[in-house]
């Protein structure tokens, strides 16, 4: 290797940084030139660790945070996965930054654009280089930033703004999991390192609760089941950012993480995962079926993929789950790419106001079916070899199980992917088949973007097929993308392939047939609403939170505060009160003594002059003594 | 002299102004800069001079102030002593830096200006004092005189109902220092000087004899009851007071005789009373409710001191002393103390949330933020307490940050409710981008210094043998807070169409050049921080291993 591994490291995830820091000072046109030139450089040099792939594990430690005893460092390392990942992140990178120029041709604050775009790539090459759980958080977390800053990149738009603080809340909620897994972990095993956990593997059997905490973590970033709701929010961003960070990327980054964290998955852990993949898959593949948004319905379908990816790490095909991660970052950013082409012709999100596109938009078009054909894993496409290799894993997984309930995991994977091809079948139908229905721009004005856009869509389009990842259409196990991933040998039940097949063309045909109903109808409502789980989270968390806020505040004002202020009161009335009581009490004794005696004297004057008078005096400044020093 | 220069320099500066006329008023501001930038070099002198590979005391100045023979009732004495260790360096670092930016702050005050430098001065040598002073009656009589500038810098230069805020602060410290006042009378009594005892009880011939072993021995004799009344020299020197070994026999204080009062051990009822002295200055709930109003009335520069500077010596006195003099009632009360840091960081956050006032919700993060130190130092593990000083450190950069800016628009259009603006983005885009960097290094994203100290007071209360993990399971709900009152406050004041109460956008303007040159070194701090921590783990881990030998379980 002629380039020393560590200044390749450093190299790597410099450029994006100082990308970050040049963008924000360049000339609005310069940047994003500068961008598309670094992430080039970036995918020359991940390309050539790609080939120049180390044999074993190569780590670089750094020293952080050296306490007397104890020790946290920074390390990064190289193994396959690092190699796949920064290539593809890379690659999709390079071509949404090509897409973006021209989309965003008359944006501007086109700096902060690209500048929040290089930042979200180092965070996510963080990600993928970490070597230990602390990096993998610290750039976790810096990617989550990224994500809040091009979500509400259209700042004067208030959904935007509340899309990006809903979107870094709930990955919070994920994070502090994730965090308190973190801390379990060190507890258990008092180191982080993630290479060195990965031996523990035959060891001590790790804590459920651990392993549940970190994929508390993936929860958040890959909007799993509950905290799915950001991600639909999330397309308020600008579409080339839906297409990089919420489809390909960054919502991946929640199935490398539990790539990395397997080994420290028990068994009971592994069944929530599973559990919680196959909620999702099911409850987002359903929630796409009757939106009308071109976005939202792409959105949903990823949540629902990416369950379906969560669920192939539970039943423990890591394998499988990372060929789907990487099969569905082509076709799944293909096809935000081509959204944002029709978007960008016909000024509108909204599916209801499209129709007939394929006549002025055909190379978007079949670039979009070709992509929509790998999503619903139709046979000759990507996406059919990664749906089998996890659905095949499950069906062998839940066959090891000691409960044949568990059978019912597989069957429902399996009908989320019929789900998928009814919904794309409908979405290809509404935007591109029928008659054209928008009223503010004439069929005739729409036309395709120009090569810098379409570029990008067909080329992903074009690796959406088979031959790339696979000789054989109709099998991964051959696949060399798939042998990348080390994947368990093991048999798949041989009539699989013919009832997906079946069951996709029969969604899709579904979805061709189907008639929109009403809006109104309650199963539309459920499914747009998604579950109406936000409403859930208004009711149960959100307003209950305001109002303990509130509560407390009231408290900390008018209880808390009230006793201070009634402490002070208090000493001031006491104060007030011996002070009348001194005046009137004390004094009033004294004066009136004084007063009596004087009286007295006056009377006593009277009757005789002279030296009495002076006695009397005399006795009285004693009285008045004496009455002093005993009170 | 480095450390007495410290002190005394500003205090002569203040002096300095005292005595010039007031037709020399444009000089006073100039000669507070000048001074305070001197403080910054010369903390960053004892920055750089700082072995850190020692864990004792360094830099130590000590001059024989008061003895009085009292006869039977044996010598008092009370000393100038002063030196620091990893623990007080850093804090020595940041309130130099503070002081220097709370000048620039204060660059347009224009009301008598000679009484508010003057003040100020005093103010830092006081603080200085406090944070090098190692004889307790030293450092008591300078945590004393802060309040006296304090007092008047909020009832003097402070908002509508400066009075009520500076009179609150002014009792409730006031309050806390009689507390520490009692437990200090009380340890004076139970404690003899090692060394000047052993002259004085005829076992050395003068003190540069007294070696480890003598002073073991004659720590034997004492608790024989062989040393006599007469002989025992009293001593405020803190490093004496936190060995438990030269508490004499019979006393109050004593660790092995435990007298009961009220049903509690004496050392416990102390314990308590030293704590609250310093948690009213930290603040921790339910002692906190000066902090609020104190922050709202004064104005931008002394909310910044208060912040930045103030509230760290409360988590100062607990390292230093209520730790290091009662180990035993803080691991006996361990959880009741990390209940009560994750109480602030609970109750701060949601109180936070529920503000109005853009600078109370920064006051009551501020609480939340504290809670995290409380937390750390409860842990007692070296990740806790490093993390607790290093959460010192980051708050008193972040939160300097954050008062400035909520100073920013305050400057603008005397508002500082937050639902009085929208979209300040358009009119203001450099004070939003700075704004965001301070929000998001408060709410702790790695990279900011913000996340260092959260991360190690939390894996310090995890890992501590003291306390069930639950602490903090419900701590970590503090970040989450934390990210919602920061960024709901964003997403209602900055961003979204533009539109202000007050029909004013012309002097809505952006950041001024002096505005960013406070603002914008402060982000490069917690940044530069939060990326390299060992600039401050560094100086506090070998005092820190020192300080915990005291906990350690056999």
């Amino acid at each position: 290797m002629s380039l020393s591994f560590p200044v390749l490291i450093a190299t790597l995830l410099g450029l994006p940084f100082a990308g970050f820091l040049a963008s924000a000072i360049a000339g609005r046109r310069m940047a994003g030139g500068l961008a598309v030139s670094l992430s080039s450089v970036g995918l020359l040099l991940s390309v050539y660790l790609a080939l120049h792939q180390p044999a074993k594990i190569e780590i670089v430690q750094l020293k952080w945070a050296v306490l007397s005893n104890v020790s946290f460092g920074l390390s990064f390392q190289v193994d396959t996965l690092t190699t796949v990942m920064l290539v593809l992140v890379h690659f999709i990178a390079l071509l949404v930054q090509i897409y973006s120029l021209s989309y965003l041709h008359d944006e501007p604050k086109l700096r902060r654009y690209f500048a929040s775009l290089q930042l979200f790539i180092g965070a996510m090459l963080g990600i993928v280089l970490a070597g230990n759980l602390l990096v993998l958080y610290i750039f976790w977390e810096l990617v989550g930033l990224a994500s809040y800053l091009l979500i509400g990149f259209y700042a004067e738009r208030l959904a935007a703004t509340r899309a990006a603080k809903k979107a870094f809340l709930m990955n919070r909620i994920g994070d502090a999991g994730f965090l308190l897994g973190i801390f379990l972990t060190y507890y258990q095993f008092d180191t982080l390192e993630l290479a060195t956990l990965a031996a523990h593997q035959n060891g001590i059997l790790p804590l459920t609760i651990l392993g549940v905490c970190l994929f508390m973590g993936c929860v958040g970033k890959s909007a799993q089941f509950p905290l799915l709701t950001w991600l639909p929010d999330a397309m308020e961003g600008p579409t080339p950012v839906s297409a990089l960070l919420h489809a390909a990327t960054m919502v991946a980054a929640g199935i490398f993480l539990l790539a990395r964290i397997h080994p420290l998955l028990s068994p009971d852990a592994l069944l929530i995962v599973t559990l919680v993949g196959t909620i999702t898959t099911i409850w987002g593949g359903y929630s796409a079926v009757f939106q009308t948004d071109i976005k939202k319905v792409l959105a949903f379908s990823t949540v629902s993929q990416l369950g379906l990816m969560v669920a192939g790490m539970g039943t423990g095909n890591v394998a499988g789950s990372l060929f789907h991660l990487l099969t569905h970052a082509f076709f799944k950013a293909g096809l935000f790419l081509g959204a944002g082409a029709v978007i960008h012709a016909v000024h509108t999100q909204d599916m209801r106001q499209m129709g007939g596109l394929r006549k002025t938009l055909p190379i978007t078009f079949v670039a979009y079916a070709i992509c929509a054909a790998a999503l619903s894993g139709v046979p000759f496409f990507a996406g059919f070899l990664s749906k089998e290799a996890i659905l095949g894993g499950a069906f062998h997984w839940a066959s090891e199980q000691r409960s044949g309930m568990l059978i019912i995991i597989p069957i429902l994977l399996l009908l989320s992917s019929a789900m998928t091809a009814f919904y794309m079948v409908r979405q290809l139908k509404l935007i591109f088949f029928g008659s054209y229905q928008n009223k503010l721009v004439r069929l005739k004005q729409t036309h395709e973007p120009d090569w810098l856009m379409r570029g990008p869509i067909v080329l992903l389009a074009g690796l959406s097929v088979w031959f790339w990842f696979s000789v054989n259409p109709f099998s991964a196990d051959a696949s060399w993308a798939y042998r990348l991933f080390e994947p368990k040998d093991e048999s798949h039940p041989i009539w699989l392939a013919p009832v997906s097949i079946a069951l996709v063309l029969a969604g899709g045909w579904l979805g061709f047939r189907l008639q929109e109903p009403s809006p109104n109808q309650r199963y539309v409502r459920l499914s747009v609403y998604y579950g109406f789980i936000d409403t859930w989270y208004q009711y149960f968390v959100i307003i209950p939170t305001q109002k303990l806020a509130t509560l407390l505040n009231r408290t900390d004002q008018r209880g808390v505060d009230k006793v201070v202020n009634g402490a002070g009161i208090t000493t001031v009335v006491l104060a007030h009160l011996t002070y009348g009581f001194d005046r009137l009490g004390v004094d009033g004794l004294v004066n009136g003594l004084a007063w009596l005696v004087s009286r007295i004297g006056r009377v006593t004057r009277y009757v005789q002059n002279g030296r009495v008078q002076s006695y009397i005096t005399a006795a009285v400044v004693g009285l008045l003594l004496i009455l002093w020093w005993l009170l | 002299m480095l450390l007495s220069l410290l002190i005394f320099l500003p205090l002569l500066g203040s002096l300095l102004i005292t005595l010039l006329p007031d037709s020399r008023a444009s000089w006073f501001r100039w000669i507070a800069l000048v001074v305070t930038f001197i403080e910054m070099l010369l903390a960053s002198a004892a920055y750089t001079y700082f072995d850190t590979t020692v864990a004792g005391y360094q830099l130590l100045e000590q001059a024989n102030w008061i003895t009085l023979s009292l006869g039977r009732l044996g010598v008092t004495s009370i000393d100038y002593l002063v030196g620091v260790d990893g623990i007080s360096l850093p804090l020595i670092v940041l309130s130099a830096v503070v002081m220097f930016i709370g000048v620039i702050s204060s660059w347009n005050t224009t009301y008598r200006q000679k009484a508010y430098y003057a003040l100020y001065l005093l103010l830092t040598g006081t603080i200085m004092g406090c944070f090098v002073a190692l004889d307790f009656f030293l450092f008591f009589l300078f945590f004393e005189f802060m309040l006296l500038p304090m007092y008047f810098l909020i009832g003097l230069w402070g908002g509508p109902r400066r009075e009520y805020a500076s009179i609150k602060f002014f009792l409730y410290t006031l309050l806390g220092s009689l507390l520490i006042l009692l437990v200090m009378i009380g340890l004076y009594l139970s404690v003899m000087d090692p060394v000047s005892t052993a002259v004085a009880a005829g076992l050395a011939t003068d003190p540069s004899a007294v070696t480890d072993d003598l002073i073991h021995t004659l720590q034997t004799y004492l608790q024989n009851g062989r040393i006599g009344p007469a002989q025992v020299v009293h001593t405020f020197d803190m490093r004496y007071l936190s060995d438990g070994g030269n508490y004499l026999p019979d006393t109050f204080l004593n660790p092995a005789s435990q007298p009961i009062l009220m049903g509690l051990p004496v050392r416990w009822l102390a314990f308590w009373a030293v704590f609250i002295g310093f948690a009213i200055k930290l603040p921790i709930v339910p002692v906190h409710t000066w902090l609020p109003d104190a922050h709202v009335e004064a104005p931008t520069p002394v909310s910044v001191v208060l912040a930045g500077v103030l509230l760290k010596i409360g988590g100062y006195g607990f390292l230093r002393i209520v730790w290091q003099f009662f180990p035993d009632g803080a691991t006996h009360y361990a959880e009741v103390l990390a209940g009560l840091g994750t109480l602030s960081i609970v109750y701060g956050g949601l109180n936070a949330l529920a503000q109005a006032d853009l600078k109370k919700m920064i006051a009551y993060s501020s609480v939340s933020h504290m809670g995290f130190v409380l937390l750390g130092i409860a842990s007692i593990t070296a990740e806790g307490i490093n993390g607790a000083v290093y959460q010192m450190v980051s708050h008193g950069i972040l939160s300097s940050m954050l008062f400035l800016i909520a100073g920013v628009v305050y400057d603008r259009t005397h508002d500082r409710r937050i639902d009085s603006y929208r979209g300040l983005m358009q009119p203001m885009p450099q004070y939003t981008t700075l704004t965001t960097v301070a929000f998001f290094g408060s709410l702790g994203l790695p990279g900011f210094s913000g996340f260092v100290g959260e991360l190690f007071t939390l894996m310090g209360s995890f890992q501590s043998v003291w306390l069930p993990g639950w602490f903090t399971v419900v701590s970590t709900t503090g970040i989450l807070l934390a990210a919602a009152y920061f960024l709901w406050t964003l997403q209602r004041m900055f961003f979204g169409p533009y539109w202000s109460r007050h029909d004013i956008k012309t002097s809505l303007t952006d950041l001024t050049s002096r505005e960013k040159l406070l603002l914008i070194p402060l982000g490069i701090m917690a940044l530069v921080l939060g990326i390299f921590p060992n600039l401050v783990f560094n100086v506090t881990s070998a005092t820190v291993a020192q300080w915990l030998v005291k906990f350690s379980v056999e």
